[in-house]
Order: structure tokens, then sequence, then C-alpha cells
């Protein structure tokens, strides 16, 4: 009798609980707290030269050791000028672009759809390179009045339209066509690579090498000067996501039902369409294009908490920001003294996880 | 209070709905019965506020056209014919969305157990836990009617009756569970809410709707009382097929009884 009184009360508490994932996300989202604490720690010690972050936490706190001044110097010079600016853009932009691909899947209502995928990257790259190679002529007055911005905005600008295209063509009757998102990303993408292709053809040979390696994907010109002028626009969009999320989630259940739900739907859909071409475009100016980490942080973390918008999103931008300090520790130390593009790393991983996800949803979601 | 004058509606040029009046008081289920294609769902759409329309609908004596997302949710939820999901929300998840923007009308904190008594009514218990897209699609159905009922758990709230917009509540359903959910609607109505359903199923229509309205390409056919409209003429022109309308005791409640298509 007594044993049967608690099963029933260990069963209706489990009942209480039961499909409600908000306290494994909690834990999941503080695990990603400390595993990005360890990504940073990692990144400002490990690199092609052996300066080490901890001699100079060291002797920031203790003092130089004695006659030892002058490693401490150099050391110094390169964790403060060169990792610690890598290691916080590399931040920056692993949320971003991990952040965007879920709020452009929940606003496409669909797990595949993710800024590299649909062009919208290369609508960004259009922009920053129509800037790299015209800025000195025909885009003279733009760049001179906004200088360190105009990369960024003009990126910005690139991403925006795409979307907008992307969304009036792909959306009918509230909507999203997956397959016309697909294809239509497609030719816009490479639509934008066409032009951006004629503007490459028009560079000069400086600006050839420039653009050879800022199209890979690479966070190795990290400067504190390129933070100054990305790191706020990031900032604030990743900001406004989260109110977005609750939006985001009733979308789920279609666009018509989200407004009777209470949504303001129109204001939605632009807000985060905005908000993803702000960070794309702002990430894509500073460091090319890093592919998958959009499609592939938001699936994973699906699978872990499920796509409560409200933890996704928080939980996103931390995994994006530790998957990118890793890809990049490895980009810098796999042909040291060497490095292979970031962009190439994440695409080496990434490709093969999207054919997977392909694969388990075959037959069980119409794609 | 619902009012509805001279409502038309255009998709893409053609005229779907044509010149509809249909009005009704808290306290009813008004059924919306019609063959397929003549009009009903569009109709619960500019109801619902989803589609543009011509005419006027006054909802508790304001214009629809003039309500925000979040009012029109305080003061009506619309259950759509299905409704199919790319993520893999839980059950719990997905009714707890019917009390993400507007007022359920329990007291503060006690919205936190509504789903599971939501999922009680559409007799659900224990689904909680599981994935909506395991289910079948008369549990899913369900499912989505208890995110409604979530949403305006209360039929009356600040003195002002709500509404339960149905489209097509039952067809998915087994008959069991089409008489839980036709008696629901019964039962939000009779605590002083409003229901309008759309409906295939003309004998459940006679036994749980006080008033019928029917549509016949784009336009109103017939309304009033099941008595009144259920008639051997009417619903052989309308459906255009042979029935035999009889009669019930006690109540004189109609049933209809297919006969062969015309």
């Amino acid at each position: 009798m007594a044993d049967q009184s608690i099963a029933g009360a260990a069963g209706t508490m489990a009942k209480a609980s039961d499909g409600d994932r908000s306290g494994r996300a909690r834990i999941v989202i503080l695990l990603l707290c400390l595993g990005l604490a360890l990504a940073v720690l990692l990144s400002l010690t490990s690199g092609a030269s052996d300066a080490s972050a901890i001699s100079v936490v060291h002797g920031w706190l203790f003092g130089a050791a004695p006659g030892n001044e002058a490693l401490d110097a150099r050391d110094r010079l390169i964790v403060y000028d060169i990792r610690l600016p890598r290691v916080i853009l590399g931040v920056l932009i692993g949320a971003s672009l991990a952040v965007s691909g879920a709020v452009m899947q929940g606003l496409f209502r669909n797990p595949l759809a993710d800024p590299g995928l649909i062009g919208v990257s290369a609508g960004s790259s259009l922009g920053a390179v129509a800037v790299i190679v015209l800025g000195a002529t025909v885009l003279a007055p733009f760049t001179s009045a906004l200088g360190t911005l105009a990369l960024p905005l003009a990126a910005f600008c690139g991403g925006l339209a795409t979307t907008l295209v992307l969304y009036q063509v792909a959306t009918r009757h509230g909507q999203t066509s997956v397959a016309t998102m697909l294809l239509a990303g497609i030719a816009l993408a490479a639509l934008a690579m066409a032009l951006t292709g004629i503007l490459i053809f028009m560079a000069d040979d400086r600006q050839l090498r420039d653009l050879t390696f800022w199209q890979l994907g690479s966070l190795a010109g990290a400067t504190w000067q390129k933070i100054g002028s990305v790191g706020p626009i990031i900032v604030l969009a990743l900001a406004a996501m989260p109110f977005l999320a609750r939006g985001l989630n009733a979308l789920a259940l279609g666009e018509a039902t989200a407004g009777h739900l209470g949504i303001p739907v129109q204001r939605l859909k632009y807000t985060a369409i905005v908000g993803v071409s702000a960070a794309v475009g702002a990430s894509v100016a500073v460091s090319g294009g890093i592919g998958f980490v959009g499609i592939v942080v938001p699936h994973l973390l699906r699978l872990a908490i499920g796509p409560d918008n409200r933890y996704l999103l928080p939980a996103s931008a931390l995994l994006g920001a530790c998957l990118l300090l890793l890809a990049d520790a490895v980009a810098r130390t796999i042909v040291a003294p060497a490095e292979l593009p970031i962009g190439i790393v994440t695409a080496i991983a990434g490709a093969p996880f999207f054919l997977w996800i392909l694969l388990r949803k075959r037959g069980v979601v119409d794609l | 209070m619902i009012e509805a004058r001279d409502v038309s509606v255009a998709i893409g040029g053609k005229r779907i709905v044509a010149n509809v009046d249909f009005d009704m008081r808290p306290g009813e289920v008004a059924a919306i019965v019609g063959p397929n294609g003549s009009g009903k769902t569009t109709f619960l759409k500019a109801l619902s506020g989803d589609l543009a329309y011509s005419g006027e609908v006054i909802i508790n004596g304001r214009d629809l056209s003039t309500l925000k997302p979040v009012e029109a949710a305080t003061v009506r939820a619309v259950l759509p014919q299905a409704t199919t999901l790319s993520f893999p929300f839980t059950v719990r998840e997905i009714v707890r969305l019917g009390l993400v923007g507007g007022r359920s009308g329990v007291l503060p904190g006690e919205d936190e157990r509504l789903p599971e008594r939501a999922l009680a009514r559409v007799d659900l218990d224990g689904f909680a836990g599981r994935f909506y897209q395991e289910l079948s699609g008369g549990e899913q159905q369900r499912v989505q009617l208890a995110r409604v009922l979530c949403q305006v758990w209360a039929p009356v709230l600040d003195g002002k009756p709500r509404y339960l917009f149905l489209d097509e509540p039952v067809s998915s359903l087994d008959i069991k569970h089409q008489l839980i959910i036709m008696g629901i609607a019964r039962d939000f109505a009779r605590r002083g809410g409003g229901v309008v359903a759309i409906l295939h199923d003309l004998n459940l229509t006679a036994m749980y709707a006080d008033r019928i309205f029917v549509m016949h390409r784009g336009r109103l056919a017939a309304n009033g009382s099941p008595q009144d409209v259920l008639s051997d003429d009417l619903i052989e022109k309308v459906f255009d097929c042979r029935l035999k309308v009889g009669a019930l005791p006690p109540g004189n409640m109609p049933f209809v009884l297919p006969q062969s298509a015309a």
C-alpha cells in the first residue's frame, strides 16, 4: 500500500513536468556558458606562437618575472593585439551566425533555412565586395562618408535585399514553400556571385589578394578597429532577437495561427529579416563566408532542448561562439605556422552534417 | 455578439464569398454547413481577420478591422482545419502556445496548470510529453483544440463574451471524440461564450447547433434553427443528392438519412 502511494506520487510528479523541457534547457545553457569560457581560454593560450595567456595574466597580476621583461612584452602584444580581438570576433560572429540561422529557420518554418544556403551571405558578400573594389572610385562618396562602417553597411544592404526578395518569392498565403525557398536561394546566390564575379574581374592585384582570402572566410584579420565597427551592429541585432522568441514559437503553427494568438506577425517578420540581415551582413563584412554554423548549431540544440526559441536562441549564441572558436583553433594550428581559412574548416565539418539531416528527415517530414 | 453585414471575399480576382449576412449571440452554437467549395472556410477566415473582405464585421460592438492582433486574440480563438509542424514540439509546448498573446481569463499563476486541464478536456490525459508530429491526425486536432481552449479558457472576460471559431473540429475524429468535442462547444456556449463551427455531419449539426447557416456557391442559402433549415428540399438542392429528413421525439430533432447521389 505504502509502495503504491509512493509510486502514485512519483507518477503525478513526473506527469506535472511531462513535455516541459525548460529545466533541461536551463541546464544546457549553463553548461554552454562554461564551455564558452573554456573555449575562450583555449583560444587565448593556443596558437602558432608559444605566447601564453596565463603568463600574461600572471605578469599583469604579479608583475613581470625578473629577467623576463622582453618576453613578457612580446607575449602581451600577441595576446592583447592578436589573440584577444580574434577571440572576441570569433565569439561575436559564431553567435551571430548561429542565432541568425535559428531565427531564419523559425521565420521560414523550416529547419533547413540558413543564411549561407539560401543566398543571404552571397548577397552580403556582393555588398562587401562592391565596397572593397569600388570604394575608391564609384562608391567613394559612400565610403568616405561612412568610414569603417561602409563595409558592414553595404554587406547589410546586400543581405537585406536578398532576404526580402527571397521571402516574397517563397511565401504565398502565409505558407513558405521550402522547395521554392531553396531554389530561389540558389538563383539569388548565383546572381549575387555572378555580380561579385564582375567586380572581382574589375579588381586590381592588391584588391584581389584581399578578396580571395576574405571570401574563403577567416578571422585572421581581426583587429580592435574591426570589432569597433561591426561589434555594435552584431550586439544590437543579437540583443533584439530574444524579443522575437515567443513570436517565432507561435509562428511554428503558421502565420495565420500566430496572428490568431495575438502576435503582430508582419512586424515580427520584418524585425526578424532586418535583424538577421544586420547580423549576417556584419559578420560577412569582417570574416567572409563562414558556412554551416547557422544550420548545424540550432539543429543540434533542438535535439537536446527542443525548438522553444526562448531557450534555443540564447543556447545557439553560446554554442555558435564555442564551435567557431574551436574551428578557428583548428584552422590556426592544423597547418601551423600557416593557417587554413576557417570557412574551409566549418564546411568540411558542416556539409556532411547537413547531408545527415537530410537523410534523417527523408520520408519523415515533407521537405 | 457577432454581426457580419454584406461580407464578400475575393481571392485572386475570383469571388469566393458573396454578400453574406451573419449574426450570432453569446450562448449560441452556430454551425456553418455547405458542400465543398461553398466558401465556408473563406468566410470563417474573413471573420477571423485573416483575409481582406468588403462589408462589415462587428464583434462585441467593435469593428473587426480596427482590432489589434492582441485584442482580437482576447475575444476569439481559432481552430484551423489542420496544423502541421516542422519542429519537434511536445504536446505541452503546443498547448502552452495558447497562452502566448491573449488572456486565458483564469487567476494569475493558474495559467501554468491550464495545458494539463485543457488536455484532460479533450481526452488527451497523459499526452503532454508526447511529440506532436508523432500523433495521429485526430489526436493532433484535439491537441490544437486544447491550445485554442487555453486561449479563451473563460468564456466570458470582463463581462464580455468570447468566441470559438472552429473549422471542421470533428472531421478527423472517431464518433466518441466527435461527441466529446461538440460537448465542449456546447458547454462553452452554455457558460456565456459563443461558438462558430464549420461542420459536415448534418446529424451532429442538428444535435448540437442552435442555428445553422447554409452556404451554397459563396452565398447564404438559408439560416435558422435546425428544424427550420433541415428540410428535404433545401438540403437536396444545396448538397445535390437525395436525402430524407426525419424527426426524432421528444424534441423533434431532425435527422438526415442519405439515399443516393442525384
